[in-house]
């Protein structure tokens, strides 16, 4: 069995008047880098809050469908429960830290579980390492740039020892390249601990190139699904409103015009860089 | 801004800090009781000036001095009311004796302010919570209290932005009347609150993610743990506390104007 499961997922906010999620399938297989991106309101955020439960739990509202998540159904299983295998991360980094100091903070969900101190600090001080943020645990939230409020809600949910983290927009409020920092965390974490990740953003200008499972959704619908270059390369997606890398609209410019390159489509300005000085040593 | 930086804490290190919240707070009550306890001046003296090293220790003389001043037209108040009562009760003249009670009204009013900020001042908000957590306050009541430390300076912040957002929209906050001022805080304040509502939505949101109410007994990162300096505080404490009320019943304090032999 796949780690997530989807059947047939439809889910309406209390006091809505039509499905934020509409019949929505989705597996997620072990060890993944799943990507999903969308326009505003298409249902991303709320298919994040699925994953551990906040919904229906905690925004109540009509659901029909099935989730399975790590095993666990989540309609049976409080998000309390769900936290100890899935770790969510907000968009707005302020609004998810409430402790008066960084390493208190991640400590929060440990303390809540009731893990034992001695065993609380080793895992503290281990995932504040991981995401670089040890030199600053006895500052308080407020005295640290976003980035780093950022990094501190991602070692939150590590400390937990989640099987997969979602993120949804974690870099909204961010610099590019505080963002690209960010994005470089998660994808270590993927990588070195086989962690699954799950990352909506827009961003796919730097976050294309981490992935071989692209979710594009719309209108509370997955509109694609599947490998990243055969979708972004797709008229479509575009016109649904999805930012597609600059390197693969360069790269289908190019290709129009009748330049020959390498087949596959880049993802990233590296890729495009590196088959445009492969085409020009031939010629 | 100005206004919440009093508000705003930060990690200070020194003898006084790292003592024990529970045992300054134990101490500051023992200077309150003994400042009830006493009316004469003498005593009272003694106490205020028993303050200053432990305000010189924690190196908190400019914030402390501070907050005396803030005290001082509450205390010249008291002063007045006293002096003037006591002069319609003993018949219409002032007698030093007279002066020098409204004087130790005041004084103890003084020490009570002192004592009380000295503990504010040395106890960061952090273990302020964890000493309520210690104390077997429910949990909720000790999170509620940090989470809204946290929180002041981001709405401060918040209120500042929505000011000059306000502003530039040609909103007026100074102008008119004393009623018309109140009432230009208005469009500050609607969508300030709107916005901490939703705020609170999020957190709330983070808080369940983050395993929110999953273990019936919580255990903590930090714990309090008694050391030297405590102990002595806490012998301080207690030979105060004795010495004051040995004093009380057995030593007749005598009055600043009898040794001055008015």
């Amino acid at each position: 069995m796949a780690l997530i499961e989807i059947k047939n997922l439809t889910y309406t906010y209390p006091g809505a008047s039509k499905p934020s999620i509409n019949d929505v399938s989705l597996k997620v297989e072990k060890g993944e880098f799943v990507l999903i991106t969308g326009p505003s309101g298409c249902g991303k955020t709320t298919l994040c809050r699925c994953f551990n439960g906040l919904v229906p739990h905690f925004y109540q509202g009509e659901l029909k469908g099935e989730i399975s998540v790590a095993g666990l159904d989540t309609l049976k299983h409080h998000t309390y429960e769900m936290a100890k295998h899935v770790g969510l991360v907000f968009q707005n980094p302020e609004n998810q830290l409430f402790a008066l100091s960084i390493e208190k903070d991640v400590a929060f969900g440990l303390e809540n579980n009731g893990v034992d101190r001695v065993e609380m600090r080793r895992r503290v001080d281990e995932v504040l390492q991981q995401t670089g943020i040890y030199d600053i645990r006895e500052r308080s939230p407020h005295e640290i740039s976003g980035g780093q409020q950022q990094r501190v809600a991602i070692a939150a949910v590590l400390a937990m020892e989640p099987e997969i983290i979602v993120l949804d927009e974690p870099t909204s409020f961010l610099d590019p390249l505080s963002a690209q920092k960010i994005f470089e965390v998660i994808f270590k974490l993927n990588r070195e601990q086989g962690i699954t990740v799950i990352l909506v953003e827009h961003r796919l200008d730097l976050t294309a190139k981490y992935t071989n499972h692209l979710i594009v959704m719309d209108e509370g619908k997955i509109r694609f699904e599947g490998d990243p270059r055969q979708i972004l390369s797709n008229e479509e997606t575009r016109l649904i409103g999805v930012g597609i890398p600059k390197a693969t609209l360069l790269y289908q410019m190019l290709k129009k015009e009748g330049l020959n390159l390498n087949n596959a489509t880049p993802l990233s300005s590296e890729e495009l860089a590196d088959q445009l000085l492969e085409a020009l040593k031939v010629e | 801004m100005s206004v919440f930086d009093g508000l705003k804490f930060r990690k200070v290190y020194s003898p006084i800090h790292n003592l024990d919240p529970r045992m300054k707070f134990a101490y500051v009550i023992a200077i309150f009781v003994v400042a009830i306890i006493f009316y004469q001046v003498i005593p009272l003296l003694v106490l205020f000036f028993m303050q200053i090293p432990f305000v010189l220790l924690a190196r908190v003389q400019r914030q402390w001095l501070r907050s005396l001043r803030g005290a001082a037209f509450l205390a010249a108040f008291i002063f007045i009311i006293n002096v003037v009562t006591t002069y319609f009760t003993s018949g219409y003249t002032f007698t030093a004796i007279n002066i020098e009670n409204s004087t130790a009204m005041t004084l103890r009013f003084i020490v009570l302010v002192e004592s009380f900020s000295v503990f504010f001042l040395t106890t960061s908000p952090d273990h302020l919570g964890l000493a309520l957590e210690e104390s077997r306050v429910p949990y909720e009541f000790a999170f509620a209290f940090t989470t809204a430390v946290r929180f002041v300076p981001v709405l401060a912040e918040e209120a500042q932005t929505i000011m000059d957002a306000q502003k530039a929209r040609g909103l007026e906050l100074e102008k008119g009347g004393l009623l018309k001022r109140i009432r230009n805080y208005i469009p500050i304040l609607i969508p300030l609150i709107v916005s901490a509502i939703r705020r609170s939505l999020e957190l709330a949101e983070a808080m369940e993610s983050r395993a929110w109410g999953a273990a019936k007994k919580r255990t903590n990162l930090y714990s309090l743990k008694l050391h030297k300096g405590d102990f002595a505080l806490l012998a301080i404490t207690i030979g105060i506390l004795a010495l004051a009320v040995y004093a009380h019943f057995n030593v007749a304090v005598p009055t600043v104007s009898s040794l001055l032999g008015f």
